[in-house]
């Protein structure tokens, strides 16, 4: 009965789409017969995409309503109201076409085709998703499935992968080995491959549930919260600069210490959102949640001359929409951002509405003059210094206000007289100083008052001291930490829609709000940032958890149960184990939000303990691995890889948290930039610290991280490519780093062990977790081997060492050049 | 023996792997190659029709050139020099370092420089480039490009990635994804850059984006080895880091038999290919095998950072199959402030870029590598017609008509499309957009540039956005 039912709407529906189709087809006809040659032969050479005179297009039905400068030239329905039409009939001001009226039929056909509702073109209607999409239903929590054999079923999620798994026919594969368990467990956790010592603990501890105890050992580790916070600060696009062309410094490495601090203490997910997105709204906010809100300060800021601030102000605040949309809601809100979204439910003016809750922040923007200081630009900001630097500071801006007060009364004597009080030398500059003196002193343009000042500084030694009193003073000032913080002005900056996603044309007026294909937010009069934040971790709001657990999944297999982790719309894919992503969320808010408590889930499955080997039998129903019948290998991400060396060479500085370091780079690693930033190499222990405290220079990023895909923090990423390239090899092969770790790794093989099947066992161990096979083994021998008779013939004042010590040092090249060494098996 | 008799089968099963070969043009397969399995379910497009040029080598202007010196000869603006601009003009419009504009209505500004017509084809050339006026009629000048963004990073960022936007994949890129590259030791998109600074935006400029990072364009260095660890560490000459190579490949060939991962094999042809790119390197950039006469031709110094290098080095490039050579020489901000003024400033700039243009365009010919080399001049925008008053009067960033010129790889030479009203303010016939230049540029490669598309966050992204017409009257 229910299968009939189904058959019956369905033809229901073909039906009626049927219907339609043909209603339309008629006008359609109408419209490719009689009014678009009219309209390419009359309107579409100015009024095209490109030309688009008076911002107005004729080029699609879209563009049409929307309009040009004066307002939309097509309302449907309403032929005299067009101004398309007006126009043509050529009644009030606008006449067009200008080279004369067009023949009264054509003025005829184009009114009626807009009376008939003016439709457009053979291209079907689109097909917008309605709220029945999978992702906008409220999130079940679904009872594991029954499956024939459970006896390979560890928790709730095995359940669910091998239900499938049995529909196809295909066994789960059996769990990987102990050593490549820990290797892998340690890496996902904490990013760092285990010691010699946390191996052989593991293999020694034969109670039944000695891999729960390494799991909760390494999620009590400090770098636990360094590597699960470097994940979200992809997302929260985190750099040390400030991007655009000058890309100068900026200090907010206490957003992502906060970051790693919050997650090692398990801060439940709920709190982690609302700190970030609202901390400065909370009742009383704390330094702590001050910090927080760095996360949508990661916004560049232009400090290009010659701009305008408000275009890269609204850049911004366009980018905290987008982030939003991706972090939470794994929605593509981006698109609508010129118009309604092509796919899903989400209307330009729902764009503006949520950008309005962004767009309140004192940060610069409007119409300020070039030329402020740098530091003004990076308001808000949270400053740390001692209570007498901040009395200092005060005292100081109040004498330096009163001498420039004084500075511009003698400014205004001077210029009274000033033919006659120079000399004047008659160049060019001179001949403009009349014309800006007959300019209101407040009034002058930028560049005319640095020209002016270069006058009085070389011409009237008294305006020059004033002005080196200030500069005295100003340098004086006390240079206070900071970091970047969000900040909401006193009255809220207006918003509304940018007619075509260009803000200086002014479309309706908005208010805050949220999208309405999802619940609703809780009813308040004027909603805020923080009503924003609470709304994304509503009990009712389903794409928050969904969205989190599946990235959660996709950073432990390769790809997440909805491949599209950033579309969860109409686009995205569907995802491959719906009730499992359902399990996972519901079990998220019912532990309380708790990421650590999911993690233990995820890493205590029987689906992530599998063996990553290849399962030819399974290939042909599940090419690439969807269903999970294997655990997948990943290769480490770019920081991993250099935490991976630093581990196993001896040399990483394991400090948590700190300003961004600078270990040293390739040479002219910074040629390529406007401005070539000196990158003057740390000395001691800074050189030796994780990948993740690198100094990240978005226009000039450290080229060990580029070329293994870390992102570029120019935007939110929610994934990043896995790329295998040449240069990667080059690097590995040649860059300087490697070859200190590869020094440093010799150096402990040749301590640790005296025979050299002994120290090749060493060399494995420490840099795969595993001894090596006896092909291993025997190609490993023959290399160095080799590699001592070639260092044998070097001359000895090379001060490469011993022939023997340089062999293995090229042995050590050779262990973290090893596909496995850079991946997670 | 038990070992080599295994190796030797390994082997001959990495010959097969390599047979279906990483460099042989074919991105399908490059893009399976580059590992990234979550996009190897989108093939690249290939060709959509027969190409006509194989490589463009790129030189980018950066700063913008002054049309008014270079190209535009406008005896009207030439009359109506100090004249105040009529306000009507600038209605609606923005401008860099506006408020100076507002606060002092700004003067149109004839050129002081001379003007002569050159070649058969009779086209206008200014004094400052003596060495491409000789090479006009090889040349087709699109006088009425028009962008949107008049400030440089975002202008350059919308000249190669056909957006204004951060962190679009660049036109480079573009290319590399949708064909690939013929190198088989060489990245497809190589980038040079010349001049007292780097282009504005940095790496932005020739990202890859979000297509997967092999198509990004690897930033040459100058001096020494071109490519960042190109260079063995120390200690080890080449039949070491041979051998080394060696022992790398025959452990991940073991590892391979273990766990059946095509992401290994990969690596181990990254591994070969990168042990190429370290023997062909210091080959690519040995000038001695160029005659004294090729060198003084492009005033080349062997181990100088010049431009003039640069494009010896760009010819090399794409003689050796290199699908994309961009070459960024700056600055040719000419405000009119300090060290940019339009008299020695300019003098300078156009003396270090003239001669290596011209030089790059005769050496191609000479070798019939014209025909299938498209080369593009030109900047991020133009200047305007107004003059601006610093220390001494330059111009202003004009986004509205601005030149570029284009030689070989299919366009049809000694022409000139386009053109702007009297004063040199706005094109009066055939508008070009940017995206008509990239349309273009993909169209002479063999690529429709509505069909190169790349799906992300949800939806179709290309080049061209949602614009771009071929310029057709640029086709040969």
């Amino acid at each position: 009965m229910p299968r009939c039912c189904f058959i019956l709407s369905a033809a229901a529906v073909i039906f009626c789409a049927g219907l339609n189709a043909a209603d339309d087809a008629g006008k359609v006809r109408f419209f490719e017969e009689r009014v678009r040659p009219v309209l390419a032969a009359n309107c579409l050479k100015c009024h095209n995409d490109q030309a688009k005179m008076s911002g107005l297009s004729l080029a699609s039905r879209e563009a049409a309503m929307l309009g040009g400068s004066r307002g939309s030239a097509v309302i449907p329905g309403q032929a005299d109201a067009s101004l398309l039409i007006r126009a043509i009939r050529r009644t009030g001001e606008i006449k067009m076409p200008p080279a004369g009226p067009l023949a009264a039929n054509d003025v005829a056909a184009l009114s009626d085709w807009i009376g008939q509702g003016a439709a457009w073109g053979s291209a079907p209607p689109r097909e917008r998703v309605t709220a029945a999409h999978w992702s906008f239903q409220p999130v079940r929590r679904p009872s594991p499935p029954r499956l024939r054999d459970p006896s390979k079923a560890r928790n709730a999620i095995d359940f669910f992968i091998q239900a499938k798994l049995e529909e196809k026919g295909i066994a789960p594969s059996p769990e990987a080995d102990r050593r490549t368990l820990l290797r892998r467990l340690s890496l996902d956790l904490t990013g760092l491959p285990p010691t010699l010592e946390e191996i052989r603990a593991f293999l020694d501890d034969r109670r039944s549930d000695a891999y729960e105890r390494a799991v909760e050992r390494l999620l009590a580790s400090p770098h636990y919260g360094e590597r699960w916070g470097r994940h979200w600060l992809d997302i929260a696009r985190y750099a040390d600069s400030n991007g655009y062309s000058i890309d100068g410094d900026r200090s907010i490495w206490r957003y992502r210490d906060w970051v790693i601090d919050a997650l090692n203490r398990d801060m439940p997910f709920d709190r982690f959102v609302i700190e970030q997105v609202a901390g400065d709204l909370l009742p009383n906010p704390t330094q702590e949640q001050l910090i927080a809100t760095g996360f949508h300060r990661n916004t560049m800021i232009n400090q290009e001359g010659g701009i305008d601030y408000e275009q890269y102000r609204v850049e911004a605040v366009v980018d905290r929409v987008n982030t939003t949309g991706a972090a939470f809601l794994g929605l593509t809100i981006g698109c609508a951002r010129c118009h309604d979204h092509k796919f899903d439910p989400i209307s330009q003016r729902e764009f503006y509405r949520l950008f309005a809750f962004f767009n309140n922040i004192d940060e610069l923007g409007g119409n300020i003059p070039d030329g402020e200081g740098p530091a003004f630009r990076m308001q808000p900001l949270l400053e740390f210094g001692k209570p007498e630097d901040f009395v200092r500071r005060e005292a100081l801006d109040q004498q330096i206000e009163a001498l420039e007060a004084e500075l511009l009364q003698y400014q205004k004597t001077i210029e009274k007289d000033w033919e006659s009080r120079f000399e004047l030398s008659g160049d060019t500059v001179e001949e403009r100083i009349p014309e800006i003196l007959a300019t209101l002193i407040e009034e002058r343009a930028t560049i005319d008052r640095g020209l002016l000042s270069r006058f009085f500084s070389e011409k009237d030694a008294a305006w020059k001291a004033r002005q080196d009193g200030i500069r005295a003073l100003r340098g004086a000032l006390p240079k206070l930490e900071s970091t970047l913080i969000m900040r909401e002005l006193p009255a809220p900056r207006e918003s509304y829609i940018h007619v075509r996603g260009d803000f200086t044309r002014k479309g309706d007026a908005v208010e805050a709000g949220t999208l309405a294909v999802l619940p609703p937010m809780k009813k308040t009069d004027n909603p805020n940032r923080l009503d924003l934040a609470r709304w994304l971790v509503s009990a009712e709001n389903p794409m928050t958890p969904r969205v989190t657990m599946n990235r959660l999944w996709q950073r432990y297999f390769g790809v997440g149960i909805v491949e599209t982790e950033n579309d969860f719309g109409s686009q995205g894919t569907a995802p491959s184990h719906p009730e499992l992503l359902d399990r996972l969320a519901s079990e998220f808010v019912r532990h309380d939000w708790s990421l650590k408590a999911m993690h233990r889930l995820i890493v205590t499955s029987a689906t992530y303990r599998q063996s990553s080997a290849a399962r030819p039998d399974a290939a042909k129903a599940d090419p690439v691995n969807r269903l999970l019948a294997r655990q997948n290998r990943l290769r480490l991400e770019a920081e991993i890889i250099r935490d991976a060396g630093l581990t196993v060479s001896g040399l990483l500085s394991p400090a948590v948290g700190g300003p961004s370091v600078f270990p040293p780079q390739p040479a002219g690693a910074g040629q390529f930039t406007q401005v070539d930033r000196k990158w003057k190499a740390d000395e001691g222990a800074n050189r030796y610290r994780r990948g993740m405290y690198i100094f990240f220079r978005r226009s000039a990023a450290y080229p060990g991280l580029v070329l293994f895909d870390a992102p570029d923090a120019q935007a939110s990423t929610t994934r990043r490519n896995r790329s295998n390239t040449p240069l990667q090899a080059l690097t590995l092969l040649n860059d300087e780093t490697q070859t200190a770790f590869a020094e440093n790794l010799a150096k402990s093989i040749l301590a640790a062990a005296k025979d050299r099947g002994e120290r090749i066992r060493f060399a494995f161990e420490t840099c795969l977790a595993r001894p090596p096979n006896e092909d291993e083994q025997q190609r490993m021998s023959q290399y160095l081997a080799r590699m001592t008779d070639a260092f044998a013939t070097d001359s000895e004042d090379d001060g490469a060492g011993s022939p023997q010590e340089a062999a293995w040092l090229a042995a050590s090249r050779v262990m973290l050049n090893l596909d496995e060494f850079v991946t997670r098996q | 023996m038990n070992l080599q008799k295994k190796l030797f089968q390994r082997t001959t099963r990495r010959q097969l792997f390599e047979n279906c070969g990483i460099g042989v043009g074919k991105t399908a397969l490059t893009s399976l190659f580059v590992g990234d399995r979550l996009f190897a379910s989108t093939p690249a497009a290939g060709y959509h029709h027969a190409p006509k040029a194989k490589s463009v080598i790129y030189l980018f202007m950066a700063g913008a050139p002054s049309q008014f010196e270079l190209w535009e000869r406008k005896p009207e603006l030439q009359k109506l020099s100090g004249e105040t601009l009529p306000p009507s003009l600038l209605e609606g419009k923005r401008f860099a370092f506006m408020d100076s504009f507002v606060k002092s209505p700004p003067k149109l500004l004839g050129t002081r420089r001379a003007f002569k017509q050159h070649g058969e084809s009779g086209q206008w050339v200014s004094e400052c480039l003596p060495h491409t006026a000789q090479t006009v009629d090889d040349l087709a000048f699109v006088r009425s490009v028009h962008t949107e963004n008049f400030n440089h990073a975002p202008a350059k960022i919308m000249m190669n990635t056909g957006s204004p936007i951060f962190g679009r994949p660049s036109m480079g890129a573009w290319v590399s994804y949708g064909i690939g590259s013929e190198s088989k030791d060489l990245p497809g998109f190589v980038v040079l850059q010349s001049g007292p600074r780097g282009p504005r935006g940095g790496a932005m400029n020739w990202a890859g984006g979000f297509l997967p990072t092999s198509h990004q364009g690897i930033p040459f260095l100058s001096g020494g080895a071109p490519i960042l660890n190109m260079s063995n560490p120390q200690g080890f000459d080449e039949k070491r880091q041979a051998a080394t190579i060696d022992a790398i490949l025959d452990l991940n060939r073991m590892n391979l038999e273990k766990y059946g991962d095509p992401e290994i094999e990969t690596r181990i042809a990254a591994y070969e290919m990168a042990h190429r790119m370290q023997t062909s390197g210091p080959e690519l950039i040995d000038f001695s095998t160029e005659s004294q006469a090729t060198l003084d031709m492009y005033g080349a110094k062997p181990g100088e950072k010049s431009f003039a290098n640069n494009c010896l080095l760009a010819r090399r490039l794409v003689e050796r199959g290199v699908r994309f050579v961009q070459l960024y020489h700056s600055s040719w901000d000419h405000h009119g402030g300090p060290g940019e003024n339009l008299d020695e400033n300019l003098d300078e700039v156009c003396l270090s870029a003239d001669r290596g243009c011209a030089a790059l365009i005769r050496d191609l010919k000479q070798r019939g590598l014209l025909d299938e080399t498209l080369v593009v001049w030109g900047g991020e925008f133009g200047r305007t017609p107004m003059g601006e008053q610093r220390d001494t009067l330059g111009r202003n960033h004009h986004i509205d008509a601005f030149t570029m010129w284009f030689a070989g790889g299919g366009t049809k030479p000694g022409q000139s499309i386009g053109e702007t009203d009297e004063i040199g303010f706005s094109p009066v016939k055939d508008p070009v957009h940017v995206h008509d230049i990239q349309a273009t540029i993909l169209h002479l490669l063999g690529i429709d540039h509505t069909k190169l598309t790349f799906k992300f966050r949800g939806r179709d992204f290309r080049l061209t956005d949602v614009g771009g017409n071929v310029i057709q009257k640029l086709l040969a």
